[in-house]
């Protein structure tokens, strides 16, 4: 590009340069996604082991509707992505908002404490999670104490509560993440709009619904697509906090799928399809998401 | 306009705001603050329930030292994590610019696709990916930790959405004074978007930080292991010594916190004055 | 002045890209004091024993058993036999040795797998049938697996080829608090021999005068329901391999028995390892059931040292074949298919955890981890009275406890039907519907799984 430079007139050069500004980045997500992706889905076609494979058209795909496990994982998959995704979201809004006044004191501590759940490494999250519900743990102590049950109760291993259990560990760890982007986003938002709308007249609910939530649109639509893909690819917290149990009550897709490739007889054909599956249902959900949002075009 | 008493009064309706707020953080950084306190605690303390703080904190970081290669870790998990966001962050910045400054069409459309590359559950393809990387002879190194890391549609799409806050005509005014369009990137956008990096670099070196199932794919040969994958080898063993696992656990959550905490007041005092 | 900004962003980005590509491998060298290995040159580090002729690399886990232990034997075999030797042992979890093998194995591309590398009894048929590739036939290898224990060598065996060098005895024992069951009126000889009735008898009276349990188990695991089964020479499998969970007999009982000691307070069911851990420790339990290694855990307790002491585990009513006796767990080394220097793997393995007792009898104090090597288990150490456990001479009793256990049909999807029979038990003790439905359902699951 740079050779032709000279003859090129001023929007060309412009255009030139906002390709050169996005090739670096699509080039590496072609190589590190997208090729891989192709032999992932090369894959589900077949079935067979090690280096030794045969091409077996869609009977991986069929072989999931079929799959009691499966199909239960993705019930819980969508149990978690309809309570947990709108009660963290919105959340994490209203601590934006809150965080964002300028009166507001202590400020970078709170914003501090509310984000550090999210920088508490994984393992560690998930023991004390563990240790928080266990039967004889703190949430059991203290009800006990306070009359309300008369035993500690087994949180983890009865397959209502542990999925609770799940999402207020999602809840907790998630929201200060989401918060940082709602933070951002309204800084860049003018102070003075929100003087005008206080000089208008207007309190902090209407502020809210009429200033801050229309200009975070972008950022609402990206936190929602970011939580609905983390959630339909929910892997770890199924993982560490409760295993999938009891009974798979808890497990999730992704989750699943590693089992089927890595801790069973292995099945990377199957685990492939059942990937793909996963993928198409998130792209749909962000396809309707952005289309709902996006009114810039 | 100031006078005390309004403020004593604006700070009086915010009450119900600091009670939220105070709540919120207690709930947040109690299991932090329990960890804190594990770590100083040997592991009959901590199974039985306590809470306050011991004596054990030396004892459990020699235990650990001696167990696990400590220092050779947190360097790696540093060098990983440093490498993945500061090219993370070059790279996606100017992707996001790219596609939001000068969109048209086809752009909108190539982002739409690159987007799908964030729906791919990671299972999928890692054994593909851990082909071409063993091909490279990439096994083992930084760079194969951070290749697949470094452009993300995530970021892409973060920088772009918070490109469109960026005033254009500032750009018209840069490119009459004359700069060129790469200039117009790292003298305006660059530092105009200060807080959108800020936010991006915590994330991304988290991420980078926590990184574990693809590192214990390609990290093989023990000498190139992260804070993550010591902290899970501690947690396998026949014998479970809560203490030292939550002075490993310790040491791995500090530098993200660290990054947070020196970041946060950039992403927090945000554009509003540099625009101006 | 932003500008400053950018170019210590570009010159950090070049500096540490360039850092990465001079040998990522090599980064951490320096700051490591700890383990200065001469020979770190070797590009890539694990890339099997290629270079030289004196050196291999070992993957296995926990620096309180199996590491000690294999570089015990490097130092063995160091001193006896090849004074180049040299062995890199890299600490990787059980469940990465077999991430890592799989792969490797689905890409075609083995040369990163260590030399020898430790793996679960259990998963030798598993990765044998699907991988062999990756495996190196051990049968004609040199090293002499007559004296192990037939049962043991069972499991790593696969169409009559051998295909692992045994390492730990997985024979189950029941370990119990001396000093609890004193509390409730009993002594160790109360629980030796005895059959689960009794058991469940004498857990109720503990758990009355003491308020501990008897027992604890993770829920969704089932490792005690497999130690039944197997006592009594059961399983989940036919003959060929194929899951066997409607109409079994020895299944049923255990899950009954299993039923009833979690409904009298007698097992205490926990969610995961950690946890399991944990109520031995703090002392809510008055034992446990587990393979031998379990004694590293209970030795880990040491002010509790002498009021310990270990016998069978109880028996099966109604199944025929019953006895006190069973297995859970161990491992076996293998050679991987990545081994340059195979004769060096195949001489080691041979004069160390196949040949030599001096290896069996110091690993013994320090790790615990007792041998399945018929003449390890003669040797003076075994004698020994241990003060930890009562005096007793444990180790000699658990070899004598591996020799009588039955061995028992398994499959290369052991793991898959063990999950479908731990869902099934989850989903009979939460009242999910009648046993015998539950059951039918699992076996449909589990056939699932074979297709």
């Amino acid at each position: 590009m740079e050779s032709k430079k000279k003859g090129m007139s001023l929007l060309a050069k412009q255009r030139a340069a906002g390709w050169a500004f996005l090739t670096p980045a699509t080039l590496m997500i072609v190589v590190m996604s997208f090729y891989p992706m192709v032999r992932a889905f090369l894959l589900s076609l077949q079935t067979g082991r090690g280096t030794n494979y045969t091409f077996t058209g869609i009977s991986n795909y069929a072989r999931m509707f079929e799959d009691r496990v499966f199909l239960r994982s993705v019930t819980n998959t969508f149990f978690y992505l309809a309570i947990q995704v709108p009660i963290m979201l919105i959340l994490a809004i209203l601590l934006a908002q809150l965080l964002n006044n300028r009166d507001l004191k202590f400020k970078g501590l709170f914003r501090t404490c509310v984000f550090l759940p999210c920088a508490t490494s994984l393992v560690s999250y998930a023991i004390i999670f563990r240790f928080l519900f266990a039967q004889d743990g703190l949430i059991n102590n203290a009800l006990v104490a306070l009359g309300i049950f008369s035993e500690g109760y087994n949180f983890l291993g009865n397959a209502g509560t542990a999925k609770m259990v799940i999402i207020i560990a999602l809840i907790w760890r998630w929201t200060g993440y989401n918060m940082v982007f709602y933070l951002a986003g309204l800084q860049n938002i003018e102070y003075s709009v929100y003087e005008a709308a206080k000089i208008d007249g207007a309190n902090g609910w209407r502020t809210f619904w009429s200033i801050t939530v229309p200009l975070l649109k972008p950022t609402i639509i990206m936190t929602f697509i970011m939580s609905i893909n983390g959630t339909l690819q929910l892997f770890d917290e199924s993982v560490n906090l409760t295993n999938g149990g009891p009974a798979n009550a808890t497990i999730t897709m992704s989750h699943y799928i590693y089992n089927t490739c890595f801790l069973r007889a292995p099945n990377f054909g199957y685990g492939s399809a059942m990937a793909f599956f996963v993928f198409i249902i998130v792209a749909i959900l962000a396809f309707i998401n952005l289309k709902v949002g996006d009114t810039r075009d | 306009m100031t006078e005390p008493k309004n403020r004593s009064m604006i700070q009086r309706r915010l009450i119900p705001t600091y009670i939220f707020l105070t709540i919120f953080s207690i709930i947040s950084i109690f299991p932090f603050l329990w960890m804190i306190s594990a770590a100083t605690n040997n592991y009959i303390d901590i199974s039985k329930g306590r809470l306050l703080p011991g004596k054990y904190a030396v004892e459990n970081f020699k235990n650990l030292v001696a167990q696990q290669p400590l220092a050779r870790a947190m360097t790696n998990s540093f060098v990983y994590a440093i490498a993945v966001t500061v090219i993370c962050l070059l790279i996606c910045s100017l992707a996001g610019y790219g596609f939001e400054i000068y969109h048209d069409k086809w752009k909108d459309k190539l982002f739409s696709i690159l987007l799908l590359a964030m729906m791919v559950p990671q299972v999928a393809t890692m054994i593909p990916l851990f082909q071409m990387f063993s091909t490279a002879k990439l096994l083992n190194t930084a760079v194969g930790f951070f290749l697949p890391m470094i452009s993300t549609p995530f970021m892409i799409m973060m920088f772009r959405q918070n490109a469109r806050a960026f005033p254009i005509d500032i750009i018209e005014a840069a490119r009459i004074d004359g700069l060129n369009e790469l200039q117009i990137f790292y003298r305006m956008f660059f530092p105009t978007m200060r807080s959108t990096y800020a936010a991006a670099a915590v994330i991304t070196f988290m991420n980078a930080w926590n990184a574990y199932l693809w590192p214990k794919v390609i990290m093989t040969d023990g000498k190139s292991l992260n804070m993550v994958m010591l902290i899970a080898n501690t947690i396998g063993g026949y014998k479970i010594d809560y203490g030292m696992i939550m002075m490993g656990v310790l040491f791995c959550s500090i530098p993200t916190m660290v990054v947070f905490f020196v970041l946060q007041k950039q992403f927090a005092e945000g554009i509003t004055g540099a625009v101006k | 002045m932003k500008k400053k900004l950018l170019s210590v962003l570009l010159a950090g980005m070049m500096v540490l890209s360039l850092a990465a590509c001079g040998g990522g491998g090599d980064d951490g060298g320096s700051s490591d004091g700890g383990s200065g290995n001469a020979a770190e040159s070797d590009e890539g580090g694990s890339g099997g024993g290629s270079e030289g002729g004196h050196k291999l690399v070992v993957w296995t886990w926990d620096p309180a058993f199996n590491i000690p232990a294999i570089e015990e034997a490097g130092k063995i075999y160091k001193e006896e036999v090849d004074p180049d030797f040299e062995l890199e042992v890299i600490e990787t979890l059980s469940d990465d040795c077999e991430t890592k093998l799989q792969t490797c194995a689905e890409s075609g591309d083995f040369g990163t797998m260590a030399d020898i590398i430790l793996m679960q009894d259990n998963s030798y048929q598993k990765f044998v049938s699907f991988y062999p590739e990756a495996f190196t036939d051990l049968t004609d290898s040199g090293i002499d697996f007559s004296e192990f224990a037939e049962g043991k060598l069972a499991y790593s065996t696969v169409d009559g080829k051998n295909y692992g060098v045994p390492f730990d005895n997985g024979a189950v024992i029941s370990c119990y608090r001396t000093d609890i069951l004193e509390e409730a009126g009993y002594t160790i000889d109360d629980l030796t021999d005895i059959d689960w009735n009794k058991f469940i008898e004498i857990g109720k009276v503990v758990k009355e005068k003491t308020g501990k349990y008897m027992l604890s188990g993770q829920a969704n695991s089932q490792d005690i329901i497999m130690m039944m089964l197997q006592s009594a020479g059961a399983s989940l499998f036919n003959e060929d391999g194929t899951p066997n969970l409607v109409g079994n007999d020895a299944l049923n009982e255990c899950i009954d028995i299993y039923q009833e000691m979690v409904k009298e307070g007698v097992f205490y069911e926990v969610n995961e390892w950690d946890e399991y851990v944990s109520s031995i420790t703090n002392e809510q339990c008055a034992g446990t059931i587990n393979g031998n290694w379990i004694m590293a855990t209970v030795m880990g307790m040491e002010d509790t040292s002498g009021n310990w002491a270990i016998t069978n585990m109880p028996k099966l009513m109604e199944t025929s074949g019953a006895t006190n006796y069973s297995n859970n767990g161990g491992s076996s080394w293998y050679v991987s298919s990545n081994c340059q220097n195979t004769d060096l793997a195949y001489d080691f393995l041979a004069k160390t955890f196949a040949g030599s007792v001096t290896l069996y009898e110091n690993i013994l104090p320090t790790t615990g981890a007792i041998s399945t090597w018929g003449p390890a288990g003669d040797s003076e150490a075994y004698q020994e009275p241990q003060e930890f456990w009562s005096d007793q001479p444990i180790f000699a009793t658990v070899v004598e406890f591996a020799e009588k256990t039955p061995s028992n049909n398994t499959s290369a999807y052991y793991y898959d039907v063990r999950e479908v029979v731990s869902t099934a038990i989850q989903d009979i003790m939460s009242g999910g519907g009648e046993k015998e439905d539950i059951l039918e359902q699992a076996q449909a699951d589990a056939e699932f799984y074979y297709q």
